[in-house]
């Protein structure tokens, strides 16, 4: 077994390339599963060997990997903490979030070819469990759009910058009332621990949407 | 309440290790452009179809 440090072989960056990756798959198919967009925008694919809803929408498609593109650099230093899809109703309000709460182990444990398809199984039983979760969700208002936040650290926000300026693409700090809901309704659904990275999803629900 | 947009820009201003929440300035296309593109991309299937 190798052990190597963050620092080592660009481990960070292959950790951020794996879980942005499957970030932009799990936001496609939230916008999907909780009919933000209308259906025909969705084409089916297959990703993680199962299928999936994917926007062939170009514009929202370039927003979410800008988006992504944006939280990178934070995931490869370990500094984004948690990636939370809201869905907001007309008037802006969350009436979802969905959490996706990530922590990166210090030291990372290589122990053979077999981890990265290891993780894929795991990243997989994330995306069955997002396709099927309008089951124990209620039904969202019309109307609805979605923003993307990143829970970090205010140091960590330089790490960004390069990126925004690139990529035309600016964040702003959020205020706390913009983002929370008032006792939602806690769902979790799933949680994972590999060697390179622990997940947990969980959606928090507002208890009247309309 | 009188923080200006600007002032929330500025990300750096501020060195310490206080956790923060970030969002995008930019917003994704409403749901009403996206049916709008929708349509239109049906049209245009059903024009070429024609040919």
């Amino acid at each position: 077994m190798t052990t190597l440090t963050r620092q080592d072989l660009n481990f960070g960056q292959v950790v951020a390339d794996i879980l942005c990756e499957f970030l932009e798959v799990a936001i496609h198919l939230i916008l999907y599963v909780r009919e933000v967009y209308p259906s025909g925008i969705f084409q089916k694919r297959k990703k993680y060997n199962v299928p999936v809803q994917m926007s062939c929408h170009p514009e929202l498609n370039q927003y979410i990997q800008d988006t992504l593109h944006c939280v990178k650099p934070l995931i490869e230093k370990n500094d984004a903490e948690k990636v939370v899809v809201v869905i907001m109703d007309k008037e802006h309000h969350p009436v979802e979030r969905f959490v996706f709460e990530i922590s990166q182990p210090p030291l990372l444990s290589i122990s053979s070819d077999m981890l990265l398809s290891h993780v894929e199984q795991l990243l997989r039983a994330f995306i069955l469990k997002i396709s099927v979760c309008d089951a124990v969700l209620n039904n969202n208002p019309p109307g609805c759009s979605f923003t993307v936040l990143v829970h970090t650290r205010d140091a960590a926000t330089r790490n960004m910058e390069k990126v925004q300026v690139i990529k035309d693409f600016p964040w702003i700090v959020a205020d706390e009332q913009e983002v929370q809901m008032k006792e939602p309704r806690l769902i979790p659904l799933k949680s994972m621990t590999s060697d390179i990275v622990k997940m947990q999803l969980y959606v928090e629900e507002r208890a009247q949407k309309t | 309440a009188s923080e200006t947009k600007e002032e929330k820009t500025e990300l750096s201003a501020s060195s310490g290790s206080d956790k923060v929440i970030l969002l995008p300035c930019r917003n994704p296309p409403s749901c009403e452009r996206v049916q709008l593109w929708l349509e239109a991309r049906k049209q245009y299937d059903i024009l070429e179809k024609d040919k």
